[in-house]
Parts: structure tokens; sequence; C-alpha cells
């Protein structure tokens, strides 16, 4: 009976993390308690890295995986990875563009349409970073999915991802979201260093209001244009556009609230903690991951310089009346709304009563259009 | 709009609607044909047979139930495809394969016909209608020895070229027409764009391009919705002098405004007065209780004894 007891229990030992544990493991394990604190305590995109962070710990619990107990998230049929399928297959992007769609204002878009080109300079970021990744000895597949950390958009990052270079997903969708949430950190210096005094206090002429029906409009036209020239974008697209018509229609309230609120909640809620569970550090240390980190890095300070530079370049064509402050060129890549807040923020520096926001979220907006694009044109062209 | 235009609109509409055709079993190809079957593939009973290769060109499955295989053109029911056999639905991009053996009484995939090798062999696939001819191809007589076959040189491709005759053209049945082990565009790239600065010149314009004529339609139905605006403001206002209209500077007005009044308003109904318990509403009103509606007061009351 005893040997029995203990040969039970001995079994049992093989099965416990102690067991099980690795160094990698736990510095894994580190790194994820570093997430929530810069979480909790930094307030870094706490919504984000809470999720993720949390993943990383759920993914880095060791297990005997000879065990065949179908806990792990790379384990076919566990939980974990059912809810894995969502990032791994591509489907939570496009949800989590829905309810950005039902959440974003495209007023400010709509009414200085020049502003659209701006987010359109700044995903230069992903393709500077894409001749990096490639000079670093990535395939050019690989080198895709890395860049498009520069269109600081997390589920396009992911989406794009899954497609194209799968085996580095885990790590570029830690780095995009990390980024994320350093942005405040990243930007304000490039965007200091680019602009001359006299840029920082231009004063931008007011946005018109825009009509109801001219919201309306847009995702519609928004689509049908964007789409037939890049299909390969309408999983995203398509979302996003379809979002923002259930919130500008004003017939589908319900709708819009859901897709805004608790799906995006749900949504966001998965992504991140299988995000960070996908971090298995058996899977995850290695030295691609430090190339991404640093190409990630590459891709955020190219995207925002090329933003500046190119509002700057924009500025030499426009009237007196007409000139672009270069401070929102940042707010062209789609982390939204925080790069506009970073335009706002660095701009009141320089003057208190420039308030530079809601001409930054046009950028801003037309950034997350921007990436979709740029990596359904990626996808076209490497899948 | 002139002839032209309209031309261009239904040549646009026809080439849309025959792409969205072709995700359907019209996507099913015949792809390799054998008709002299001496050492090759060995059917479920262990016989050396003619075979039929279909190819689902498509990126979703597809049933060919009830669809109809035939050489004979006269006679396009020859064989139906039996129903509710799972087997029938290929997956994306893959293959199924058909023995020409004329012992349909063998299975679902043991064809009514045979093909025969000292003629020209005509095969066609026709859907469920049994009129609409999906694929066809013909065999000239004399084309084929023992054991090639007769295949598009990549699946699904328009060339046909005759496999068998040596270890460069190998026979494919049940399998891809021409093995990949890489992925040609990337190889493309990997060799005509190393540095990846032609992909950022071709991505960039793309992008430009794309976000270029959304801001050119909008800056058009922006103007569009000024001038709409205007002519609204100035039937209401009832201004008739055109200088009058400039100065006004009527329908553009900025967002600013807007937020201003918006702002005001909240001032004077939330902070001004709150202190009131009441509100004016055009909201109906509900409640649960009213003396008005208590049946109580409605009852007559039981008389008291005293």
């Amino acid at each position: 009976m005893g040997e029995f007891l203990l040969n039970n229990l001995s079994d049992f030992w093989t099965l416990t993390g102690f067991a099980n544990a690795s160094a990698s493991g736990l510095i894994m394990i580190l790194v994820g308690i570093l997430f929530i604190y810069l979480a909790i305590r930094h307030g870094f995109e706490p919504m984000l890295l809470i999720p993720i962070g949390f993943g990383i710990l759920i993914g880095n619990i060791p297990f005997d995986t000879n065990a065949g107990l179908e806990i792990g998230v790379y384990e076919e049929g566990s939980v974990l990875n059912i809810l894995y399928q969502g990032v791994r297959q591509g489907w939570y992007p496009p949800l989590i563009f829905l309810g950005i769609g039902a959440m974003t204002d495209f007023s400010a878009l709509i009414s200085n349409p020049k502003l659209i080109l701006v987010g359109a300079a700044a995903q230069f970021g992903i393709f500077g970073a894409y001749m990096v990744a490639l000079l670093l000895g990535f395939e050019p597949n690989q080198a895709a999915g890395i860049a498009i950390i520069g269109g600081a958009d997390g589920p396009t990052a992911i989406f794009l991802s899954s497609k194209l270079s799968p085996n580095l997903l885990g790590a570029i969708a830690v780095c995009a979201y990390s980024y994320m949430a350093m942005v405040p950190l990243i930007q304000p210096p490039i965007m200091r260093l680019l602009t001359t005094k006299k840029e920082k206090l231009i004063r931008m002429k007011p946005a018109r209001a825009v009509s109801q029906t001219e919201k309306i409009i847009f995702p519609i036209i928004g689509l049908l244009l964007t789409c037939f020239v890049v299909p390969s974008a309408l999983p995203l697209l398509g979302m996003l556009f379809l979002g923002n018509l259930l919130k500008e229609s004003g017939a589908t309230r319900r709708l819009a609230d859901t897709a805004k609120g608790p799906l995006i909640d749900s949504i966001t809620i998965l992504l991140g903690m299988t995000v960070g569970a996908s971090t298995q550090a058996s899977e995850f240390i290695s030295w691609s991951t430090i190339f991404i980190f640093f190409l990630g890095l590459v891709a955020f300070c190219i995207a925002t310089m090329s933003g500046v530079l190119f509002v700057k370049f924009f500025n030499i064509f426009l009237s007196k009346d007409n000139k672009i402050n270069p401070l929102i060129g940042n707010a062209g890549v789609s982390a939204v709304p925080m790069s506009a807040r970073i335009s706002q923020n660095v701009g009141l520096e320089y003057d208190p009563t420039n308030y530079l926001l809601m001409h930054a979220m046009g950028p801003n907006v037309a950034g997350v259009i921007g990436s979709a694009v740029a990596a359904g044109v990626l996808l076209g062209f490497l899948s | 709009m002139n002839k032209r235009t309209i031309g261009i609109f239904f040549v646009l509409l026809l080439t849309i609607c025959l792409k969205a055709e072709a995700q359907g079993v019209k996507s099913v190809r015949i792809n390799e044909v054998m008709i002299t079957n001496e050492t090759n593939f060995l059917d479920d009973y262990g016989l050396h047979s003619a075979w039929i290769e279909l190819y689902n060109s498509s990126f979703a499955s597809v049933n060919v139930e009830s669809c109809f295989l035939t050489n004979d053109k006269n006679n396009p029911r020859m064989y139906p495809i039996p129903k509710e056999d799972i087997q029938t639905e290929i997956p994306p991009r893959q293959h199924l394969l058909f023995w020409a053996d004329g012992l349909p009484s063998r299975g679902t995939f043991h064809l009514s016909f045979k093909l025969d090798p000292t003629k020209e062999n005509w095969i066609g696939l026709y859907d469920a209608n049994g009129i609409t001819l999906i694929d066809e191809v013909t065999i000239p007589a004399g084309t084929l020895l023992a054991d090639q076959s007769y295949a598009r040189e990549d699946d699904g491709s328009l060339n046909w070229v005759v496999k068998g005759q040596d270890n460069q053209h190998y026979v494919t049945p049940s399998s891809n027409n021409m093995t990949k082990d890489s992925n040609s565009k990337i190889e493309s790239f990997k060799v005509h764009d190393g540095s990846g600065f032609l992909m950022a010149i071709m991505a960039m314009i793309i992008v430009f391009s794309c976000l270029l004529l959304l801001a050119t339609s909008f800056k058009i139905i922006g103007k569009i919705a000024i001038w709409i605006n205007k002519k609204n403001q100035i039937k209401s206002k009832g201004i008739s002098n055109k200088n009058e209209q400039k100065e006004t500077d009527l329908g553009n007005t900025p967002g600013e405004i807007y937020a201003a009044i918006g702002m005001a308003l909240h001032e004077y109904q939330d902070n001004v007065h709150d202190i009131e318990d009441t509100v004016l509403t055009i909201n109906k009103v509900k409640r649960n209780y009213s003396p008005w509606s208590s049946k109580i007061y409605t009852l007559t009351e039981t008389p008291r004894k005293h």
C-alpha cells in the first residue's frame, strides 16, 4: 500500500510545474509580471498589457508536454488551443476592427480629406522596416510580418503574421502591443527633433461640421474604393467600415453598442490572453525574437519620422491659411487615439492654446485604413 | 453617359458575375487522364484501370455529387456521380480520382464507361442539370502510350502535356501535377528585390493611390455637401442677395461653432438648472403606481359594522 502511494505521488510530482520548470520559462514568467506591473503601476495600455501579461504567465506554467494533458496552447484540442485559433486563423483581428469602426468618428478626416495622405505617408515605417529586416537575413514573408509592426496596429500585425509568418506570430504580436504601449515614449523626441519652433506653433484652420449623410456615405465609399484596389485587405477594412456604418446609420444603435462594448471587450480579453499564452519560452526565446523587437522599434521610428517629414513637405504646396502643423504627422500611425493625444500634448507644450487633438484624429484614423491597406498589399504580393 | 461608358460598365458587371461563379462546382477541372494503365496506379480492387482525375481549383470545398462524367457528347448524363457519399467533396486545391473501368457497381468512383486507346477520347464534366458543360478535354488518338497520362502542366492550368515518358515528367494520380517546394512569389522577390526597395516603392504607390482616391472622393463629396447645406440655409433664411450669401459664408460653418453651441446648451441644462427636481421632457413618463389609476379607489367599500 505504501509503495502504491509513493509511486502515485512520485508520478504526480513529475506532472507538477516544479518538476518541469526551466530557466527560460521562469524568465518569461518574470516578463509577464513586468507587463502586469507596467500596466497597473504606470498605466501603460492596461487593457492590452494585463491580458497579455497574464497570458504569458498562463503560457509559461511548466508542465509535462508528453503527458497528453491537452492543456498547452499548442496542443490540438486543448481549451487554450481552441481559443488560440482566433489568433492563428486570424479571425480575432477583424472582430476587433468591427469594434474600432463602431467607436471611431471619421468626421475629422471627412472634413479635411487631405489629412488622409499623412496616414498613407506614415506607412513607410512598415516598408522601411521591411528593408532592414531583409538586411538582417529574414525571408521576405517573415520580413513583411515583422515590418507590419510599424503600422502600430496590433490586430493588423496579428492578421498579417498569421498568414505570412505564423512561426513568428507570438513575438510579433507581443512586440506590436508592447510598442503601442510605449508610443508616448518613442514618438515625442522624434517629433521635437524634426520640427522647427515656427512649425510647432502653426495653428490649423478649424474643421468644418460634417453632415450625417457624409458620415453615412464614408464607410460605404471607403469600403468600395479601398477594397476594389486591395481586396486582400477585405477582412479588416470590411469589418472596420461595417462597424462605422452601424454607428453612423443611427438605425442600429444596439448593434453598434454591442460592437464597441461587449464584443470588442470580449475579443480583446481573448486576444490578449492567447497572444500572451503563445509566448511559451520554448517557442519565444530566440535570436529572432530579439531582432523582431529591434525591428519593431525601427519601424515605429521610421513611421513617426515619415509622417512628420511628409507634413513638412506637404506644407510647401499649401497656402498660408491651410498649413498643417507637422506635430500631427506622428498620428499617421494607427495607434488610435494615443498618437493623436501625443500630438495634442506636444503641441500644448509650445502653445497652451493650440489644440491639435481633433486635427490629429484625421491622420490617426487614416492610419488605421492605411495600415490595413499596407497589410493587404503585402499579403497580395507575398501569399 | 455615352455608349462607351455603358459598355465598360456592362463588361465590368459581367466580369464580376463570372468571378462570382468561379467559387462553386464550376471551378472543378479535368486535370489528368490515363487511358492505358498497365503498371500504374491500382484501384481499390487491386486492378489497373484507366483513370480520370478532377481538380478543385477554388479555395473552398466543392461537392461534385449529381454532376455527370461522360465520354459521349450526345449523352451528357452517362455517369451521374452518386449523391450522399462524403468522399465526393473535394477539399480546396485538391484532387479526386475516378476509374474508367465500366464497372459502376464497384462504387462511387468507378465510371460506367471505358476509354478506348485506339480512338480519340473526349471526356466531359457536366453540371447537375446535365446541360451546362463545366470542363472537357479531347485526347487525340495515339497520343498516349501505356502508363502515360495526358495532364495539365500545372494543376488547373490551360496547357496540356503528356506525362510518364521520362523521370522528369512523371504521372501524378491524386497528386499535384507540378511539385512545388517553395512559394514562387517569395522566390521571385528574393531574386529580383533582395533589398526590398522595389517592394517599398510599389507598396507605397498602392497605399498612396488608394488613400488619394479616398481623399479625392471625399473632397468632392464634401464640396457637394457644403453646396447643399448652403442652398438649404439660403432657403431657410430667405437670403436672395449674392453678396450677402458670400459674406455669411453659408454652408462652411466650422465644427467649433457647433461645439460651442452644444457646450452652452449643456451648461444651461446641467449647471444652471441642476437643483430642480422636475424636467421638461417629451419622453413618456411611466409610473408604477398612481392614486388615479389605483383599483382600490374604484372599488365599493365594504360597509363597516359599528
